[in-house]
């Protein structure tokens, strides 16, 4: 097999025999064109104003588009559990790579193009959140499947949703062209953004701020093909990235991912990438481009490392240090993160320049103005928003804390392995290490 | 299909597809460039078709072309739309199939590489990892500190900042009266050549404290009112003493007013001179003294120039005034600093300005009082004139925090009477008419048209008929009151029954004030247009529409109507129920105040000059 495919390595294309031009030229061309896709969609955002002369025109009147019919909605989820039933027979029963390939080429079109992104898994952490602090607000049964359904399929059976399921995941491993190993480092240091991600997500949500998942989802954009310019350069620089160094979203950014993480760990069903015994032979050492295969332990080097069980119990009495510094710097920070907040904005804009008050072009003191809200309820409503993320930043912080903490302590963990292994929480269940293991079933 | 033929097919396709992606993509990015270098609503085609029309309104032919000129720029523009929204997509299908073969080419290009020692640098990664994640999660933890360390709680500051954000109450209630001694005070020599800064003049603070005024009732506070330096009704007349002349009514009675001139040209121009500062309050007359103000983010001055020779006799700042701003409010371009215009009593000349400073100086220069009102909260700028009647300075201070109107004593600057008023903010100037032998200070706002009492401030009366952004002051003639306002309504009201006599909605004043006069209502629209009714039905008579913008007020002087337009074009009708122009003249630059009449002469202010018109 391996001679099979070395054979083609210096293949003659069209008579060129310099491969390495050829290829950077394709990913010129790649790159161009998807610059270029940026342009094109920022230029739709122009309108042309209406005649200054009688036309005979009659203007439509304006009319908001219904919200999805129920039964659409229910469709969706019911997608969505086919979806992830495939996604898991794929990886787990007839272990095919093609099968889950092609599944995410359908995850992209359906949840992807077709429902603009929305509803999607990922912005339903946000509102599960909401629902638990504001008591107005009431999730509707579909965003509450988006958000459980997948989290307790990968309890079972891993991260199959992030395989075929997720279409932000689609769209970054369609365009994994030439992936590269990052140094374990820096995966280990890079996978802190997630958790704080996550914190600041919920606590945004939690406060009525916000959702900055959505706000900020790179690829949302694409997906409507109308999006702010920037964030249309934000989602192309994902893609662009995510030729080389795969699903960088999904590995450094997705706070969904966290909980997948988290529930994977404890899937008893996992993707394995032998079907029986390991061999031992290192094909797939180098197969994920996700860097979550775990090699086999050597204990030797362990031993000599010195990382061993005094390190282990210093860095678990560390954590709670760890957790009190977050908290301290989460209370210190509330001021400053409840910025975000429109109505704490807005009281410290008015209060701190009261003469904006008389800016026309200010259209947020205007429509304050015009509301007729008294600026000591809009002052009231600010310092109880600001009260909340006193505690909000605290409970956020104390958990960043912690997750430094555990982050560290896993670095002197070492569990007894012999084989070569997909991490559980890492990994996608993408399959594509199972085409490198020679072993039959 | 062998692994040979996936390697070459997939290649193929992904050049081509390449290629494809290029072109779309190449052809998007010229039309991208084509739209934003082509501006369709901006052409200068459609702008040079639009002048001409201008001139000629009623070349039927003209607007067809306008029209279809404007049709093919909608049909061009739109069809780079449908380009750019096909393109797009176009180029995402592309982009797919790339993706798509490149990666079946990569897929059966791959090889397997040779298999690596494993866990060399495990132990050293992991130690690396450590370092990483303690020095990312320090550095967290400081930029958040730092953050926060750098972030103000303005909330916590609310309580202190609403005192000083309820200034204009505040202000108003603790009066400082600055009393100008002489060995204390450094004034403002009359000089022939050069104006002379005025300095710091010590203050004695005298506090007068109001009781809170309900904002349902109107509320009128009295003091006794200082000695009296009023002016008589013929005095007025002689002069020109406020906004549209004696009682801000528009009537002059002044005698040989020209006709003809050319500002630019020179031709009937007695002198010229340019204003220190802009503003775009009116000039006001007393004697042989005119009177404006200019005003810029630094400094606002009041200027006296002798109205025959044009020369600079003085010049007074408004400074040092306790609880005017450190930086002046925000305020439009159209409306600026120094908008309303001053009014003088013949002892002294006052000034308001946007900041809400008041100030006094005598006819030589010399500063008398001064005070701030309390910032006007007013988001073009405050922009009601001043007007004196009786010993009194008159002040209208309609905001956004709700209107008032107060009495100033001319010689001390102490509030006489403060009446607050059930209105919202305006930009309109007060108007004093006689009614049955006793002065009324006639107002208008939204909602309200309202007639004071002069000596009390008592709300004599009020009709709730006017809304929106008023500018326009009101007309008053024969017992009745003209009040208007673009988007709203005009309505003539009997002042002594207040029954509305007639209302009409089709012409309607922005920023100029209404002339009643003897039988005929005069409005000039903001679009150029200026129309006569009359007075007592509400009758149309006549129109003229010239299509200038027009802020300036029009002025009835020596059986003439004077109308000057925003492009410093005055126009001259004969105060008659038929339309009669009698003359137009240029005056070479800008202007929005209303002209100042005295005999045989006009005083114009110019966008930067000051004009006297004359022979």
């Amino acid at each position: 097999m391996r001679n099979q495919l070395n054979q083609n390595k210096n293949q003659n294309c069209f008579g060129l025999r310099i491969p390495d031009i050829r290829h950077k030229l394709k990913y010129l061309l790649f790159t161009f064109a998807f610059f270029l896709f940026t342009f094109n969609l920022s230029a739709q955002k122009q309108r042309f104003p209406k005649p200054e002369f009688d036309t005979g025109y009659t203007q439509p009147t304006p009319v908001t588009p219904e919200p999805r019919a129920l039964a659409m909605e229910y469709f969706d989820v019911l997608v969505l559990l086919l979806v992830l039933a495939a996604a898991t027979y794929f990886a787990l029963k007839s272990r095919s790579r093609q099968g889950i390939l092609w599944l995410s080429v359908f995850t992209l079109v359906y949840f992807g193009f077709y429902r603009n992104g929305c509803i999607c898994s990922i912005g339903a952490i946000q509102n599960v959140t909401l629902t638990f602090f504001d008591p107005a607000y009431a999730i509707s049964l579909t965003a509450l499947l988006f958000f459980v359904i997948p989290l307790v399929v990968t309890l079972f059976f891993g991260r199959t949703f992030c395989a075929g399921a997720c279409p932000l995941g689609a769209i970054q491993d369609l365009v994994v062209v030439k992936p590269i190993s990052l140094p374990k480092w820096l995966n280990k240091t890079l996978g802190l953004i997630p958790y704080l991600y996550l914190s600041l997500a919920v606590l945004f949500a939690a406060t009525g701020t916000d959702f900055i998942i959505c706000r900020y989802d790179p690829f949302v954009g694409i997906f409507r093909m109308d999006a702010k310019f920037l964030m249309i350069v934000l989602g192309i620089a994902f893609l662009l990235m995510g030729m080389f160094v795969a699903r960088p979203y999904c590995r450094f950014l997705c706070p969904y991912g966290v909980l997948l993480s988290w529930m994977s760990r404890f899937s008893s069903r996992h993707l394995t990438i032998t079907p029986s015994k390991c061999i031992q032979c290192k094909l797939c050492t180098h197969s994920c481009p996700f860097d979550a295969i775990d090699f086999p332990t050597n204990e030797k080097e362990v031993v000599k490392s010195g990382l061993g069980p005094k390190r282990f119990i210093t860095y678990a009495l560390v954590i709670p240090l760890w957790i009190a510094l977050g908290v301290f710097v989460g209370a210190k920070s509330h001021t400053f993160l409840s910025k975000a907040n429109q109505d704490v904005y807005l009281a410290e804009l008015l209060i701190a320049h009261p003469e904006l008050r008389n800016d026309p072009d200010n259209i947020d003191v205007q429509t304050f103005l015009a509301s007729g809200k008294p600026m000591e309820q809009l002052v009231s409503e600010a310092t109880a928003i600001r009260e909340k993320f006193y505690i909000g930043s605290m409970i956020a912080g104390g958990f960043m804390g912690l997750v430094i903490g555990m982050t560290l302590l896993n670095t002197v963990v070492f569990r007894k392995r012999q084989d070569y292994e997909p991490h559980k929480g890492n990994c996608f269940s993408c399959a594509r290490c199972v085409d490198y293991c020679p072993v039959e079933k | 299909m062998n692994n040979q033929d996936k390697l070459k097919l997939s290649h193929n396709i992904a050049l081509i597809t390449g290629i494809f992606c290029a072109a779309v993509a190449l052809l998007l990015l010229l039309n991208f460039w084509q739209i934003t270098k082509t501006d369709p609503i901006e052409s200068k085609a459609l702008e040079a078709l639009v002048q001409r029309l201008k001139d000629d309104r009623n070349n039927e032919e003209l607007k067809e072309e306008i029209r279809n000129f404007d049709l093919l720029a909608r049909k061009a523009y739109f069809n780079s739309q449908w380009q750019v929204e096909t393109g797009a997509y176009m180029l995402l299908f592309g982009a797919i199939v790339l993706a798509f073969v490149l990666r079946v080419y990569y897929a059966a290009k791959s090889k397997i590489e040779e298999p690596e020692k494993v866990l060399e640098n495990e132990i050293a990664s992991r130690i690396i990892a450590q370092k990483g994640i303690v020095i990312v999660g320090a550095a967290v933890m400081v930029l958040a500190l730092l953050a926060s360390y750098l972030s103000v709680n303005q909330l916590k500051s609310y309580d202190a900042n609403a005192l000083v954000a309820e200034n204009e109450t505040t202000a108003d209630e603790a009066v400082e009266v600055i009393n100008v001694a002489p060995e204390q005070t450094a004034i403002n020599e009359v000089s022939e050549e050069v104006a002379v800064n005025e300095t710091t003049a010590s203050e004695n603070v005298t506090e007068v404290q109001s009781e809170d005024a309900s904002p349902e009732t109107p509320v009128t506070e009295t003091k006794p009112a200082a000695a009296s330096s009023g002016m008589t009704l013929a005095e007025l007349q002689k002069n020109h003493n406020s906004f549209r002349g004696p009682l801000a009514q528009g009537v002059i009675m002044h005698k040989n007013i020209p006709t003809e001139w050319d500002g630019a040209g020179g031709t009937n121009v007695v002198w010229k001179v340019e204003v220190p500062k802009h503003g775009f309050n009116s000039p006001i007359i007393w004697g042989d003294k005119l009177f404006v103000a200019g005003a810029d983010n630094t400094t606002r001055e009041v200027y006296c120039y002798n109205r025959n020779d044009g020369k600079l006799l003085w010049t007074g700042v408004a400074d040092n005034i306790s609880g005017s701003p450190t930086t002046p409010p925000r305020v439009t371009d159209d409306t600026g600093l120094a908008a309303p215009t001053l009014t003088t009593d013949g002892k002294a000349v006052f000034a308001i300005f946007a900041t809400g400073d008041v100030i006094a100086f005598d006819m030589n220069g010399k500063r008398l009082w001064a005070r701030n009102l309390g910032v006007p909260d007013n988001h073009y700028g405050h922009s009601s004139s001043l007007i004196s009647w009786n010993g009194k300075l008159l002040v209208q201070y309609d905001t956004n925090r709700g209107g008032k109107v107060m009495a100033l004593d001319n010689k001390s600057g102490e509030t006489v009477w403060e009446t607050q008023r059930n209105s919202k903010i305006s930009w309109a100037s007060p108007v004093l008419a006689e009614v049955d032998g006793k002065y009324q200070l006639l107002l208008t706002a939204d909602p309200i048209v309202a007639g004071y009492d002069v000596e009390t401030g008592e709300e004599l009366w009020s009709v709730e008929c006017m809304m929106g952004e008023v500018g326009p002051s009101v007309g008053y003639a024969d017992g009745i009151v003209v009040a208007a306002n673009e988007y709203a309504r005009m309505v003539a009201i009997d002042i002594r029954t207040q029954e509305v006599l007639w209302e009409d909605d089709f012409y309607l004043p922005e920023a100029s004030s209404i002339l009643a006069h003897d039988g005929l209502v005069f409005v000039a629209t903001s679009y150029g247009v200026f129309v006569c009714y009359d007075l007592k039905e509400g009758e149309l008579l006549w129109e003229d529409d010239f299509g200038s913008p027009v802020y300036s007020s029009p002025v009835f002087a020596d059986g003439k109507v004077y109308l000057m337009d925003n492009d410093g074009v005055m126009r001259i009708y004969e105060f008659s129920r038929e339309l009669k122009k009698v003359g137009e003249n240029e005056l070479g630059e800008m202007s929005g105040p209303t002209p100042a009449f005295a005999d045989g002469r006009i005083y114009i202010r110019g966008e930067n000059d000051l004009f006297c018109i004359g022979k």
